[in-house]
């Protein structure tokens, strides 16, 4: 408990999630960009977790003969999403070829449901949060 | 093994439980991750039934309705171990975490801990009394 193992793999799991939430806060303000720096419309964003490794002083804590167990959860990489462009009928447009804009290939819908569980995981991981701490609060009340 | 032995291992165990949930929740969306839980009342059940058995008292504890009573001195220690759970349903990205089951088992184990610390406080309170005599 005071090495803080739980709150350390909660603390992990808030932070992944806020990642993912700004990177969904990213997709959906770029849904119409249809110009990048790097050329061309804009590329959807994906999240990808990875579970960390377990964190050694903890099993020694507790015995060798613990399974490892896990250190919480890391974002390893942001790749971007390669389905195809859309295309939108906008002749005023400059990036028009023939009257037809390609704009980015973000799907809202998929957004906000990403958006959504996200926010719950997110929500999760601060209820886990909330009980390590408990537990550490009710310890030091032995022997009062 | 002392009762307060004991307890401090079952303390280890609800501890130790408290990450391994944590480390589920926190990988409730990980692809491939497998669910993680912590052996202990069965590791602790099997270690006393193999110690012998006498008349209910001091160091002498029951583990249920009609089973023998154990002799606590005679426990050996009981270290609880983490296991890789694959009995779950897995969904589609090869993930077998149940993030409402978890929380279930997160608020279940928060309450067992409690009762512990409940039992430990009792336990030193009736040593205190015993102490001072009042």
């Amino acid at each position: 408990m005071f090495d803080n193992t739980s709150m350390n793999i909660s603390a992990s799991g808030l932070a992944a999630n806020q990642l993912w939430l700004n990177v969904i806060a990213n997709n959906i303000a770029n849904v119409n960009t249809t110009r990048t720096p790097q050329g061309g419309p804009y590329r959807a964003e994906i999240v990808n977790f990875a579970p960390v490794q377990s964190d050694v002083s903890f099993q020694t804590a507790l015995g060798q003969a613990v399974q490892g167990i896990g250190g919480g959860v890391e974002v390893t990489s942001i790749t971007q999403d390669t389905s195809p462009f859309q295309l939108v009928y906008d002749p005023s447009n400059p990036d028009a070829v023939n009257g037809y804009v390609e704009t980015s290939n973000v799907n809202l819908t998929t957004q906000m449901v990403d958006l959504i569980q996200a926010t719950r995981a997110y929500q999760a991981n601060a209820t886990a949060f909330d009980a390590a701490k408990q537990m550490a609060v009710t310890a030091l009340g032995i022997g009062k | 093994m002392t009762v307060f032995e004991l307890l401090q291992s079952a303390l280890d165990a609800s501890t130790l439980r408290q990450a391994v949930y944590a480390n589920n929740i926190a990988n409730a969306g990980t692809p491939g991750y497998k669910r993680q839980d912590v052996a202990f009342e069965t590791l602790l059940r099997s270690a006393l039934a193999g110690g012998p058995s006498g008349a209910l008292g001091d160091a002498q504890i029951p583990i249920g309705e009609n089973e023998p009573t154990y002799d606590l001195r005679a426990l050996p220690s009981v270290t609880p171990q983490v296991y890789t759970d694959t009995s779950t349903t897995v969904n589609s990205n090869g993930n077998n975490v149940d993030v409402t089951e978890e929380m279930v088992l997160m608020a279940e184990n928060q309450v067992r801990y409690d009762t512990l610390v409940q039992d430990i406080s009792d336990r030193l309170a009736r040593l205190r009394t015993a102490i001072t005599g009042s």
